[in-house]
């Protein structure tokens, strides 16, 4: 920081400057995408997931997406996988990804809401 | 792992996982000596174990799981390709993980795509700031997260605008440098 805090007002301005670029950068929205980046997810394609997803909602302008990463959680030989959560807290895990099938993904479910279950995990793995 | 850079990820998000929230990668090149250097350093915890256990491949530190590749692979791929593997304290105070190799071994990997590899984290790690280096001799290109944020307009600060910068920037600097592929 280069500028001299002259006044309360100041402060509160470099306040509400510094919260609007964690809330840009970090902070929570409608929905999130957590994409497992274990060893595993990585040797089996999920940073492509992650470059087509970030492709995909930057392209058509979805906003209330977050993307995250996590570890493995143990369903290795699905990979690569990543973890919807709409905005209703409901998890879809979708497994097995390829490019052709985060774009089918990102324009059926986290546009429009409608989930493209042949894509999805079944069970509690999520 | 089929790339240099996916390994290089691997690292970063073992760090990531670890606590570290400034991480620096450097990618090195020594033409006159035949070398490639790649460095990922953080300033996370460090190591709860010697190295030599660390690089095993039934060490983790994850409960549930009984093996760790990650370091291990990397360890395998460098040596594989004639190279050395070192774990040692980072001066940013966490781990540096360190493999030098001769450039032009048959067996070295690619570097592969390093530009989406680290856009990839600024996209789904926006709290974590890289510090990338990246070097053929003397001459040398750097990209930090830090200066990128800073250089973009308040409300223009969003992680896929940051992670395209990153992207391109790293993408002039390895075409600017001719780094091996």
């Amino acid at each position: 920081m280069n500028e001299k805090i002259g006044s309360p007002q100041d402060l509160l301005k470099l306040r509400a400057q510094a919260r609007s670029q964690v809330d840009l950068r970090g902070g929570p929205k409608e929905a999130q995408v957590v994409v497992h980046m274990g060893t595993c997810g990585i040797a089996a394609g999920a940073r492509d997931i992650v470059s087509e997803l970030v492709s995909e909602l930057d392209k058509n302008q979805v906003q209330t997406v977050t993307v995250r990463q996590s570890g493995c959680i143990g369903l290795c030989d699905q990979e690569p996988m990543f973890t919807y959560t709409d905005k209703t807290g409901n998890n879809f895990l979708y497994v097995k990804l390829t490019r052709a099938k985060v774009r089918e993904v990102v324009e059926r479910h986290l546009r429009r809401g409608e989930p493209v279950e042949q894509y999805i995990m079944k069970g509690d793995a999520t | 792992m089929r790339e240099i850079s996916l390994h290089i990820l691997d690292l970063i998000e073992n760090a990531i996982r670890a606590g570290a929230t400034v991480i620096a990668i450097a990618v090195e090149e020594e033409p006159d000596q035949d070398l490639l250097c790649v460095a990922v350093e953080d300033n996370g915890p460090g190591l709860p174990v010697p190295a030599d256990i660390a690089a095993d491949p039934f060490f983790t530190t994850k409960e549930g799981k009984k093996t760790g590749l990650g370091l291990s692979l990397m360890k395998f791929r460098t040596e594989q390709a004639g190279g050395s593997f070192r774990l040692e304290r980072s001066c940013l105070g966490g781990l540096a993980v360190r493999a030098t190799m001769p450039l032009s071994h048959v067996d070295r990997s690619p570097l592969g795509d390093l530009a989406a590899t680290l856009a990839s984290v600024v996209c789904t790690s926006p709290g974590v700031e890289l510090r990338s280096r990246l070097r053929v001799g003397t001459r040398e290109w750097r990209v930090g997260t830090a200066e990128i944020v800073r250089g973009l307009p308040v409300g223009g600060r969003s992680e896929i605008a940051v992670a395209r910068r990153v992207k391109e920037q790293i993408e002039e600097g390895l075409s600017a440098l001719q780094v091996s592929k």
